[in-house]
């Protein structure tokens, strides 16, 4: 089914509304900074789908460092981008608005990669444009997140940089000669 | 194939290294035990191309000069050419700053020198039609082309700013010899490096100091000249008393940049000159509640929307190597000026994976086996020349509730029309110089393989934001000037028009885009109106 405009309107009310917050967990999981356990478990789903052809549902250990580099990403950017990525991942998280939006109704744990395909073309072909943000952000965090680990963008034939040797920069951080108030 | 990996490179060329022989006055304000009131001649927030370019002139008057940047003081020495540090260090939200639907990323710099640390070196004097609609359009005085080129003659000195003299990448050679085989104009860009060894990081900090950014020329010369730097210190607002601003008010930030410390410094100045670029430029004035009787603050804030384009070739294009830009060509960018369809000016990115994979905006097998092939793509772009028809009304920079700058601008049916006219001209140049396959920055696009296939699919993919990948690499406007009152916020001179001894000096004082990649004409902007600030102190 689709939602029609006024859903869309709805949905990015509710997306920033009180009553899907307390759906997801409020807490970071265990060695995330930002992402909580539900949005692990989503992007460890969508990380096969993203990135099929480089990434297996047996691939673990590619599965895992995606996530945590998307986490680490997360830190790079700002609280701005943070407070809107997790707002979209209430939005798929919430087992109503995930299967209204997605059609996985089930848990993303137990989604297949066919599962995972299907759910992110939904959102890409949706004619809802908050869905299509989604989906263009999800799908873009993902894969920076995995060409951004060192020894997996090897695969595009980029031999990488030249090596550099690090020079320390002098101390020049103390407030040395300005006056200082309290 | 080319693998500069086994280069190794030294960084003797860092000038912070001898920071303290030089007698530099530099803080971190994150470690600041207790807040900082300092007086000054002149207080300049941002150090970028507008920034640095005031700092060298007003320092060089003998002027007392502090200079306020929020980013982090990165430099040479530690730039390793890694994706992951440079966009972390070097960018405004970490390179996920976006309009406020989301639908455009936008790339700003923030660290000290600002995006000039992070820019291609792309550099171009304001177009001639541009000055002339400024001028007729928008009440601006004193910057025809005549009046502004002995400043530009400066900076392009100053800056060693010549014509590329190496052969262009292979990425920039198909953009040559597309527009010879259609006969489309080209030329040879002109960068400001100065010895620079064709490497390809300009995005991600140079290396080896070449490039000719304000970190390493004008920063460097105003610190020479006694100017005080204060890095990780975010302006929050302008003071004010009476009708006068009498400097600023900055927090400390923590150093990942993503909280504050508690401390703040307060600079009491003379004159005050906003240089944080558009967006933070106008996001302090909003910040500060300073007048704006005619709501301009914010208002005509353009971004040169860009699309792209990927070509995957039989023979190797590397294009994360070598001069990232060296080629142009303008023959869609001027059919009219301010009427009409958009211009759109076509140059190319440079490509390293994290940067590929993030624009592709493709998934699954789409996006892993066109990023398998990445060292045989080659990219084209089109930056759209937004906010000269009358459609093109450009976005608004707004605070959210904590006070941090959106900016509300969507992609309109006048921009898609350009990003689909845009496709079919980058399209037809990839498949006419031997692209095996094409595919249009559309998230329902597929790879085609001839130009018959790809012209019908392009007419008939869906435009929407969100659907369409567009960003931007040139956020300008915001704090437009000229003489009217009504329609601008700062006068020709950049003074502020609501209060006395506030200046704007930035790329947010253009009442449109440029048309061009817009250092240069931000650096020969505030070249004419620092030496003319510095002047008043003289009298």
């Amino acid at each position: 089914m689709k939602l029609s405009a006024t859903g869309a309107v709805a949905l990015s009310t509710m997306s920033t509304g009180a009553w899907l917050s307390g759906c997801t967990s409020s807490q970071a999981a265990p060695g995330m900074r930002f992402l909580r356990p539900e949005d692990v478990e989503m992007l460890s789903a969508l990380t096969p789908s993203v990135m099929a052809g480089q990434v297996g549902p047996g691939d673990t250990e590619k599965i895992d460092r995606t996530v945590k580099s998307f986490d680490t990403l997360l830190g790079d950017t700002s609280q701005i981008v943070v407070d809107l990525l997790l707002e979209a991942f209430d939005v798929l998280n919430f087992t109503p608005t995930r299967g209204l939006m997605t059609g996985q109704w089930a848990s993303w744990s137990n989604a297949s990669v066919q599962d995972a395909d299907k759910a992110l073309s939904r959102l890409r072909d949706s004619n809802i444009e908050l869905l299509n943000a989604i989906y263009a952000a999800v799908i873009r965090m993902i894969a920076s997140s995995y060409y951004l680990i060192a020894e997996y963008d090897a695969s595009t034939g980029y031999p990488g940089p030249p090596k550099k040797i690090r020079g320390d920069i002098p101390k020049v951080d103390e407030p040395s000669d300005v006056e200082a108030t309290q | 194939m080319t693998n500069l990996s086994t280069i190794t490179l030294a960084s003797s060329t860092d000038p912070y290294r001898k920071a303290q022989e030089r007698g530099w006055d530099i803080t971190n304000a994150t470690g600041l035990t207790a807040s900082l009131e300092l007086e000054a001649d002149v207080v300049i927030v941002g150090t970028g191309a507008g920034g640095g370019t005031a700092a060298e002139t007003l320092s060089k008057a003998g002027l007392s000069v502090v200079l306020l940047e929020a980013g982090p003081l990165k430099t040479s020495s530690e730039f390793d050419m890694q994706e992951r540090s440079a966009y972390r260090d070097l960018y405004q939200e970490g390179t996920g700053r976006a309009n406020k639907s989301g639908s455009m990323t936008i790339l700003q710099g923030r660290s000290v020198g600002g995006s000039t640390t992070v820019n291609w070196t792309t550099s171009f004097r304001t177009p001639p039609e541009t000055l002339k609609f400024w001028a007729d359009s928008m009440d601006v005085v004193g910057c025809s082309v005549d009046e502004l080129a002995p400043y530009f003659q400066q900076m392009e000195t100053r800056l060693n700013i010549s014509k590329w003299g190496m052969p262009p990448n292979p990425n920039n050679e198909v953009l040559k010899t597309a527009s010879e085989k259609l006969g489309y104009s080209w030329s040879t860009i002109h960068r400001n490096v100065r010895g620079c060894l064709n490497l390809g990081y300009c995005g991600l900090g140079c290396p080896v100091d070449a490039k000719q950014s304000m970190l390493v020329t004008t920063i460097p010369t105003a610190l020479d000249h006694k100017a005080k730097l204060i890095h990780h210190a975010r302006v929050e607002r302008v003071l004010v008393e009476g009708d006068t601003a009498v400097g600023v008010e900055a927090s400390a930030l923590t150093p990942d940049g993503w909280g504050t410390t508690g401390k703040t410094i307060k600079v009491r100045a003379a004159r005050t000159v906003l240089a944080g670029g558009a967006i933070n430029t106008p996001a302090v004035l909003l910040r500060s509640s300073v007048p704006d009787p005619h709501s301009r603050i914010g208002k005509r804030t353009f971004l040169h929307p860009t699309t792209l384009s990927m070509g995957i070739f039989d023979k190797e294009i590397d294009p994360f190597y070598g001069a990232p830009q060296s080629i142009y060509s303008d023959h869609f960018q001027w059919q009219t000026v301010n009427t009409g369809p958009v211009g759109f000016k076509l140059e190319v990115p440079p490509l390293h994976p994290a940067f590929a994979a993030g624009f592709y905006g493709a998934s699954g097998e789409m996006l892993t086996s066109s990023m398998d092939k990445l060292a045989n793509t080659q990219c084209m772009i089109a930056l759209m020349r937004d906010g000269f028809d009358e459609r093109s009304q450009g976005g608004a920079v707004e605070l959210n509730d904590r006070g941090e700058p959106l900016l509300d601008y969507e992609l309109d049916a006048y921009l898609l029309e350009g990003v689909r006219r845009a496709w079919n001209t980058m399209v037809e140049m990839q498949f006419a110089t031997g692209a095996k396959t094409v595919r249009p920055a559309h998230k329902d696009a597929r790879h085609y393989r001839s130009w018959t296939e790809a012209k019908a699919a392009i007419a008939a993919l869906q435009y929407a934001p969100h659907k369409v990948t567009v960003g931007s690499a040139h956020v300008m406007g915001g704090c437009p000037m000229g003489e009217d009152e009504t329609k601008s916020v700062a006068n020709s001179e950049g003074k502020f028009h609501h209060l006395a001894n506030l200046y704007v000096m930035d790329g947010s004082l253009f009442p449109t885009s440029i048309g061009a990649n817009p250092q240069l004409s931000i650096y020969g902007l505030v070249l004419k109106l620092s030496t003319k600030l510095a002047s008043q102190f003289a009298a």
